[in-house]
Parts: C-alpha cells; structure tokens; sequence
C-alpha cells in the first residue's frame, strides 16, 4: 500500500498511545519507552497488533525519543531496527510510521542544541527507521518551529519516505516557543512535507477548535492525533477521562471537517481507535481547497501577502549607508540589531537582511545576522544576497518560511536559487530582468515575469510563491521610467494575477529632496496594484503615504490604524521638557537619553569632540560611577546614565570619524564563559566599558576557551573579561583562564560574576576580580595606564 | 507591592527607597512580561523514603544530606517545575540590544514573576495537601546545598518538563528558558516553620540579594 496515493480516496487511520499503555505495564517516570523494545519485545508486539486488530492502518514504531541525544549511550540503530520490526511482526501489510518526537533540548538561541547537531541526531534516527523497512516518517509531538524544521530537513536528506508532522499547541492555539498555526503551516509546507496536523496537548473536543485555522491556512492533508481527554491521578494510576465512544463521536466531526487522518496520542487505546474506524470508515474524506496564499513566516507569525500592502524594512543594506558598512566591518552586530528593532517598532511587517560588502565573509555574516536578528524580532526576513552559498546557508538557519531577494529571468539565476526554494522553502522576488538586460517597455517586463512562472512550474514551485519586482529606475534617467514600472505593475497583477513588489526609492536617484518623490511615487504604485513595499519604514513621508493609502484605499478598516497613529502623535509632538536647556553633563548624570544626544548634536558644531569628553562625559560619568558606588544611586540608574552618554558618543564619535580621530582606546575581549547562557552581568560591563572608550570585542555567552584565546591572540588583545553565574560553569572559567596564560602571556584576565569572590578568583589564577560592572572599569583603566 | 519589593531587591536596593522613574519602570516591564508569557507549571506527587543519607524520591536515589534534612519527617513529596516559557528571554534579548538599563529591570521583574508563579502554584499545591491533613514544606531546588544540580536532569525527566511545558536544560544542567524553576516540595503532617527558607539557608553569607 503506497500511503500517498490511499490519502484523499478513503479515511486513513493510525494507532494511538503507546506511552500511556506501557506505563500501564510497569514503565516507571523518567525510564526510556524505547528501551522495551529489547527488553519487553512481546508486549510492543502485542500493543501493535491490538491496535492493527482495532482497524489502524498506519502503526506508529515505538521510536519516539529514539535518538541519539535522548539515548545518550544507547545505540539508535539497535532500537529503531528493533521497533520497525516489532511492528512489522504484529502487521505484515500494515504502514510502519518511523517516530520521531523531539529531543527534549531546546535549540540556539534560547538552549544550547546547535541547529546542526538537531539535524544530524534526526538524520541518525530518520535514517535508521528507513532502513529497517519503515514506511513513513511521523515528526509528531513538536512544540518548537525550529526543532520540527531540523527534524524535517533531516527526514527529507536522509530518507526518501514521505514525511508527515503533527505539533503541540497551548489553550490559545500557539506552539511552546510562540508560532501560530498559520506560521507552522507556512514553515512545513514550504518545506514540502506530505500531511500536517495536531497531536497531544488535549483532548478531541479542544482540538477541534483549532481545526478550522489549521483547514484554513493549509493545502495539505490534515492530521489530528488528540490524547483522551486530560490526564488525572487516581491513586498511583493516571487516567484519562474522555472514553473511546465519546472520543469517536468528536473525531468523527473533525473527519467531516475536512481531516483525513485520524488517530489518537497520550491515553487512547486500541478500543479508542477501533471507535473512531467504527465511526469513520465509510466517510468521504472532504476535498482539500488549494489556499493559493503567498505567505511569509517567522517562528511567530506569518505575514500573508494581498490583504494590506506589505512593508518591507530596508534598512538593513549597507549599500550607501557608511555606519552600517562600517559596523559590518567590525562585527557590531547590536548596531544591525537596533535597526532591526527601531524597523519593527515604526511598523515594517518584514525585515529585509543584506550584509554584502566586498572583502567579507557574506556567507558567514549573513549567517550570523539572521541568527542574531530571529533572536530578537518576530517578524518574517528577506533574504537579500546575490551570492548563492550565502543564501543556501542562510535559507537553512532561517526559523520559517523566508522571503527569498532574488531570482531574475536569466537562466543561470533560476538555475542557483528556484532548487533552493524548493528545499527549504520560501517566496521568491523575481526582478524582470534576463540575459538581455531591463526591457524598455512594461510588455516586455511581463513577458520575462511569464517566463519565470513557466521556469519555476519545472522546478515545482508555484506561482503564488513569486513575488515580482518590476524595477523601479529613475526619472532622472528617463521620464519614462515610472510609467513604464506602474503600467508592469498593473499587468502582472492583472494578467498574470501574481503579487509584485518594488524598492520604491530606486525612482528618484540623482535628485535633490528624494522624499517628496517617493512618497509620491509609492502612493501611485499602491493604486496600481503594488502588494509589497521595499522602504525605509523610519521615513515619515514613506509611512505617512502608506497610511493615507490604507485609508482612502478602505483596507484600514473604518481607518482605525490611521486614527490611531495621527490622533496618538499629536499629543506626543510637544518639544521635550527644556531639552535645549539642559548641559550634556547634567543629562548624562540624569540618565537622559535624548536630552544628551541633542546636547551632544549642539556642542560638536563648536568643540572639540575630544574636549567634550572630557570636560563633559567623563566627568558626568566618574559622578555617576562614584555615586554608584557609594549606594546613593543603584544599577537601573547608572545603566540610564550609561544609555545616555551612549546616544552622546554616537554623535561625538561620529564627528570624530569624519575628523579621522582615532575613536575608541584599546581593545577589551568580553565572554560569558563556555556552558553559561545568563550574560545579562556581560552586558553591564560592557556598556560601562564602552562608555570610557574601550574598543569591547563581545563575543557573547556560551563561549568555549579556544574561541576567547583565539580572539586574545589574532587581535593582539591585553585584557579579557569573563563571566560566569553558576558554580557548574567556574571549571570553564578556569580552563579558559589556563590556556589564556599559557598561549597569550601578556593578557590580563578579570573575572565577575554572581558564584565569585575574591577568594575563588585567585584559586582560578584570574588577575583580577571585578565585584560590579565599576569595578571591571577601574581596573582597565589601572591596566592601561601602567599604574 | 511584594513583587515591586522583590524586584528592587533583586537590583540591590538592599530596602532603600528607589526613584520614580526606576518604579514607573518596574510597572511597565511588569505589564510588559504579563501581556507577552504564558508561565507554565506542572507537578507530580511521589513516595518519599530515606536510606542513610540518600533520600528516594520514587525510584530516583538522591544522595543529600541536606535534602534528607529538608524533607525528614515527609511521607511524600512533589517534584516541581514551572517556567515563564521561552518569550520571557526573547524579550530580554531585545531588551538588552536596546537599553540595557531596561534590561535589568526586565531582568528582575521576570525573576520576581516567576517567583510569584512558583507561589500561586505552589498554594494550590498547599490547598490539595490540607484535604489530605499535610503541610508544604518550602521548595528545595538542585543546586541547593549537597543537593546536586546533576539531578535536574531526572526531575525534567520524571516530569516530562520538556513535552509538557517546554522546559529543558543545557549540558551543564541549567535551565531553559531561564527563567524556570525545579524543586522538590515535602509534605509533612506537623506544620513545622520553615526551617530553612531560601536565604537562611544558604550559605553565601555575602550574597547582595540576601534577606536581612
């Protein structure tokens, strides 16, 4: 029986619970299911057979936790094998499921499971299910976007079985990690698993209420594997209190809901699924509704393209912008991490990523970014590079379905990118452009828009994953430009019936004032049928066009969104309380933030940058400090101060680069130390640091020794600050202090952290201890003055 | 107006009065954290017996003896666990890009809400003991004293703490999200006092978070 070709025809049926009926028989808390496929052979036999015996077509392997992270020192190929053939035994013409549950680590960023290493343990477990004669791949009982896309990646590269993935969500229909129904869908079928549905959690009758989301957003067939209700103590035995007529009659519901599969998780049993192919045998499974929705996602949410226009943030490109390249260059990804934030905050829906410059590592770095940026924003990415590796590398890492920037209609572009995006999924921004360069008229743009559908269609990919960018050129070139991009616009929306895209401000390259074009210019792309906006979302002509738009074009439903920003922002527009008043000095000693930068924007037309450091920031922060220490002010208010005399330096600093002053002192290495993942305390430091001028190389939290020596020694550095907050994590300080010694002699090591004291400082041969964020200042400052 | 106490503790206030910009703050990141985490717990009541200095836990040996004093004259007792879940770092991490400042306050609202929700948990745990004639005593975590951080994995485990509310842990034991808790809480028939709250107990006699 090929299992893909029996869905749709008639109700398939899989088995329910295994965990639930093991413990029934002895399996005691926290002791691994798996391993009773060698200890206890016969009663897994016995279970599937009971469960083939019921009417379930699919047999679900007991290899749930079967991997090598959960097994830790048992052999997964030995379990696996042993459970595909436990099943195979009972049911010789049943469907083997390979499962794969997850590994009960939390990936990076938030855990420390290397994505990589998710891959590679699922591959272990994937591959060993296939070669023991399994028939599918069931990734069920996932809670995390990323841990399921790992599972499915490696499903997908190990096996050639179809892949069918069930998640866990919460009372509000959401994953553990925050996804949505709608996010996970964009995610798994843009990574072309075969059936996508719901396990576990609860019972039927709540999950049938996430069933029409689930419908609405997928074009698959839909999977529900409900537990028997909610588990309860009765004496030292655990029941579930929905019985199998009860649990048929709501799952033969969900069957006339449009479900195709059924079968049960935690609690049911064989007289549990046997009622529900009593109930549902002979029910015509209801036909699948292509959704037809370009959709983007994040590990949060998904952003579907034709309801509003969708804003796509731009500033993340280093092209043309002097303090992004050189923020690139030095690896300051909280720069890019700000503009990220500062994006989402004035209302971009997608974050477009580019970090190309020559002489770097794009690859790398993009990798980096898109780590870094999904750790601290929600929304869905633009994938923005020319370079294909870069892109592969960071389609991979990408937590969700990606906007992919771009293809274009040359062979060999579509070539590189359309087999990527069939792999890890993603909607593709197709310029209309080729070989023979940017056709002159909007015809001839359509024409090489209708070549990339028919293109893509060959590499199964479809259109309403094109996004295409009739490429706006400048009127200052050809007055004919913008006629041309708008009428392109109209008939790929009209003709081709496909979503298009624009970097609006392209249009007015060479004039002067280009705001006031192109907010003129994206109004009038909106009215011609524009469904995604490239713009700088902290420009307040570009949002102010968009809103006006959303309003007059009636998709701001009873203009609420335009109500509510304008009505808000006037009552905010009131000049700062006495900001031109007020001396850098005391603004920094006052902790604000906006006071000091306008203070600071004043004194640089008529000082010296160096002089107003210090006349102004250094004393403001020495006062600070000291009042600190003293107790007469505390932490969140040191750190205010600290924040200010930043938005200070910003301007300061800026002045001096464009004086070619050197801007920052010597180098300082700061780690949170190999095992450690709390690196609030290195943060602290850091900021203090920066604020006094030292050039802080941070290299984060969770750092092995060889990476801080390996820093300390290429960049010739003379002081490392390490962190640590738990007594487990002190052995990895010493080892990282040991190699420091012994490899980079003449580097000074300061240590802090909440387990120190001065006392195990020294045990760990550190040459310093630093009580408080003041306390690793003054000691840099001793250091580096020779005191 | 305790968890506003608790947070200024956790920012070392030490019971000096705090500004009104550092406490308008606090009740920002506070409504902040209350709008964006679903907190999590779960439980599970087993047989409490002791051999020497080991103290089992069902079928999982500890060998503590400070546990074995924690829980002496307990028939049984709860494994614990309970987590703001993994939007609570998320936040953080944001938090920490932007204004490090707003940071540690959000630091310490998280750690004081996820006391409170310890607390709440733990009454309803208290309320089902009572109908039974038992008393709580106050929770006692891994890492506590000779109670090894090493068992953290067997109480995530034995709970199922990763399937059932997302809480994991890291290769040097820690958890995941962060801000979480694990413990074990004894039930006892006499309603002895809490002989060793958290501070008393312990012995970082220095620590800036201490309770005078």
């Amino acid at each position: 029986m090929e299992i893909l070709e029996e869905l749709g025809k008639r109700m398939v049926f899989f088995d329910g619970g295994m965990g639930t009926l093991l413990q029934e028989n002895g399996l005691g808390p926290g002791e691994l299911p798996e391993l009773w496929n060698l200890t206890r052979p016969e009663l897994i036999e016995d279970i599937h057979r009971r469960y083939r015996a019921a009417g379930a077509d699919i047999l679900t392997a007991n290899t749930f936790g079967a991997n090598p992270i959960k097994l830790h020192g048992h052999s997964t190929e030995e379990i696996v094998t042993a459970a595909v053939n436990l099943a195979r035994k009972a049911a010789p013409s049943a469907l083997i499921a390979m499962d794969i549950g997850p590994t009960g680590k939390l990936l990076k960023p938030l855990g420390d499971l290397d994505f990589e290493d998710a891959v590679s343990a699922f591959a272990r477990a994937a591959a060993a299910g296939e070669k023991a004669g399994a028939d599918l791949i069931l990734i069920e009982t996932m809670s995390d976007t990323y841990e399921c896309k790992a599972a499915v990646l490696a499903a997908k590269e190990s096996t050639r079985l179809p892949v069918f993935v069930t998640m866990v969500v919460d009372e509000q229909g959401k994953l553990l990690t925050g996804g949505d129904i709608p996010s996970a869908v964009a995610l798994l079928e843009g990574l072309g698993v075969d059936a996508i549905g719901l396990n576990c959690g609860f019972g039927p009758e709540q999950m049938k209420k996430f069933l029409p989301q689930m419908i609405q957003a997928c074009s698959l067939p839909v999977i529900v594997n409900p537990n028997a209700g909610l588990p309860r103590t009765e004496g030292d035995k655990t029941v579930f209190d929905v019985g199998p007529e009860e649990f048929a009659a709501v799952m033969e519901e969900i069957a006339k809901e449009g479900a195709w599969i059924l079968g049960g998780c935690c609690g049911t049993t064989p007289e549990h699924i046997a009622a529900v192919v009593r109930r549902c045998k002979d029910l015509s499974p209801q036909p699948i509704v292509p959704k037809n929705r370009t959709v983007v996602s994040s590990f949060a949410r998904a952003v579907v393209f034709g309801e509003k226009p969708v804003l796509i943030g731009e500033r993340i490109n280093p092209t043309g912008k002097s303090r992004l390249k050189q923020a690139l260059r030095d690896n300051d990804m909280d720069y890019l991490l700000r503009e990220a934030i500062t994006q989402q905050e004035n209302g971009a829906h997608i974050l477009d990523v580019n970090v190309g410059l020559p002489e770097i590592d794009e690859p790398a770095l993009l990798r980096r970014a898109v780590m870094e940026i999904q750790g601290i924003s929600d929304l869905p990415l633009q994938l923005d590079t020319s370079d294909p590796k870069a892109m592969e590398d960071a389609m991979r890492i990408y937590n969700g379905k990606p906007l992919v920037n771009s293809v274009n209609g040359k062979a060999e572009s579509m070539e590189a990118i359309f087999p990527l995006v069939k792999k890890y999924g993603g909607a593709v921004i197709a310029l209309t452009l080729d070989e023979n360069g940017i056709p002159s008229t909007a015809q001839g743009r359509f024409e090489i828009a209708e070549k990339i559908v028919k293109t893509a269609q060959k590499y199964g990919i479809e259109k309403k994953d094109l996004v295409f960018d009739t490429l706006a050129m400048t009127i200052s070139a050809g007055q004919e430009n913008a006629a041309v991009t708008l009428e392109a616009l109209r008939l790929i929306r009209d003709r081709l019936g496909a979503h298009t895209s624009l970097g609006v401000s392209n249009i007015s390259f060479g004039l002067p004032q280009r705001e006031h074009i192109n907010a003129a210019f994206f109004t009038m792309a909106l009215q011609n049928g524009l469904g995604a906006a490239i713009v700088n979302p902290n420009s307040a002509a570009m949002m102010d066009a968009y809103h006006a738009y959303c309003a007059l074009s009636g998709s701001d439903g009873q203009c609420a969104e335009y109500i509510a920003r304008y009505s808000a922002q006037k009552t905010e527009a009131a000049p700062p309380p006495a900001a031109g008043e007020i001396t850098l000095l005391d603004a920094v000693v006052r902790g604000l933030k906006e006071s000091a930068h306008a203070a600071a924007l004043k004194l640089v037309e008529t000082q010296e940058p160096l002089d107003i450091i210090n006349t102004q920031m250094i004393p403001a922060l020495d006062r600070v400090g000291k009042d600190f220490e003293q107790g007469v002010l505390f932490l969140p208010q040191l750190l205010m101060s600290a924040e200010a005399a930043k938005s200070a330096f910003e301007v300061i600093r800026g002045k001096m680069t464009v004086n070619g002053e050197q801007t920052k002192k010597e180098k300082i290495i700061l780690a949170t130390v190999k095992g450690d993942i709390h690196d609030i305390g290195k943060n602290i430091v850091k900021v203090l640091l920066e604020n006094y001028s030292y050039d802080v190389i941070d290299l984060g939290k969770d750092v092995p020794p060889e990476t801080v020596v390996d820093a300390a020694e290429s960049g010739n550095v003379k002081l490392v600050g390490l962190s640590a907050l738990m007594t487990t994590t002190v052995a990895n300080m010493a080892e990282t202090i040991r190699r420091l010694h012994e490899r980079v002699p003449d580097c000074r090591v300061m240590v802090g952290g909440a387990v120190l004291t001065p006392e195990y400082a020294k045990q760990i041969h550190a040459d310093a201890y630093s009580r408080d964020a003041m306390g690793s200042v003054h000691y840099a400052q001793k250091l580096f003055s020779g005191e | 107006m305790k968890e506003t106490q608790e947070v200024l503790r956790y920012l070392g206030y030490r019971g000096k009065p705090a500004d009104e910009r550092t406490l308008r703050t606090i009740e920002s990141c506070m409504n902040e954290l209350r709008a964006a985490v679903t907190p999590r717990s779960l439980s599970l009541l087993l047989p409490v017996e002791f051999d020497g200095d080991t103290v089992l836990l069902g079928t999982l040996r500890v060998e503590s003896g400070d546990l074995r004093r924690h829980l002496s004259g307990c028939g049984e007792a709860n494994l614990f666990a309970a987590t703001l879940g993994t939007k609570a770092d998320f936040l953080l991490e944001r938090a920490s890009k932007i204004d490090m400042s707003r940071a540690v306050i959000l630091q310490a609202c998280a750690a004081a809400l996820t006391e409170s929700v310890c607390d709440e948990a733990e009454q309803k745990l208290s309320a089902e003991a009572a109908k039974r004639g038992l008393f709580l005593r106050p929770r006692y975590s891994p890492g506590y004293g000779d109670f090894s951080i090493l068992h953290q994995r067997d109480l995530l485990g034995i709970l199922q703490a990763q399937k059932k509310i997302g809480l994991a842990m890291t290769q040097d034991s820690m958890l995941v999200p962060t801000k979480s808790v694990t413990a074990v809480i004894g039930l006892t028939a006499e309603q002895t006092t809490c002989h060793i709250a958290k501070c008393m107990g312990c012995e970082s006699l220095n620590c800036p978070f201490r309770k005078d």
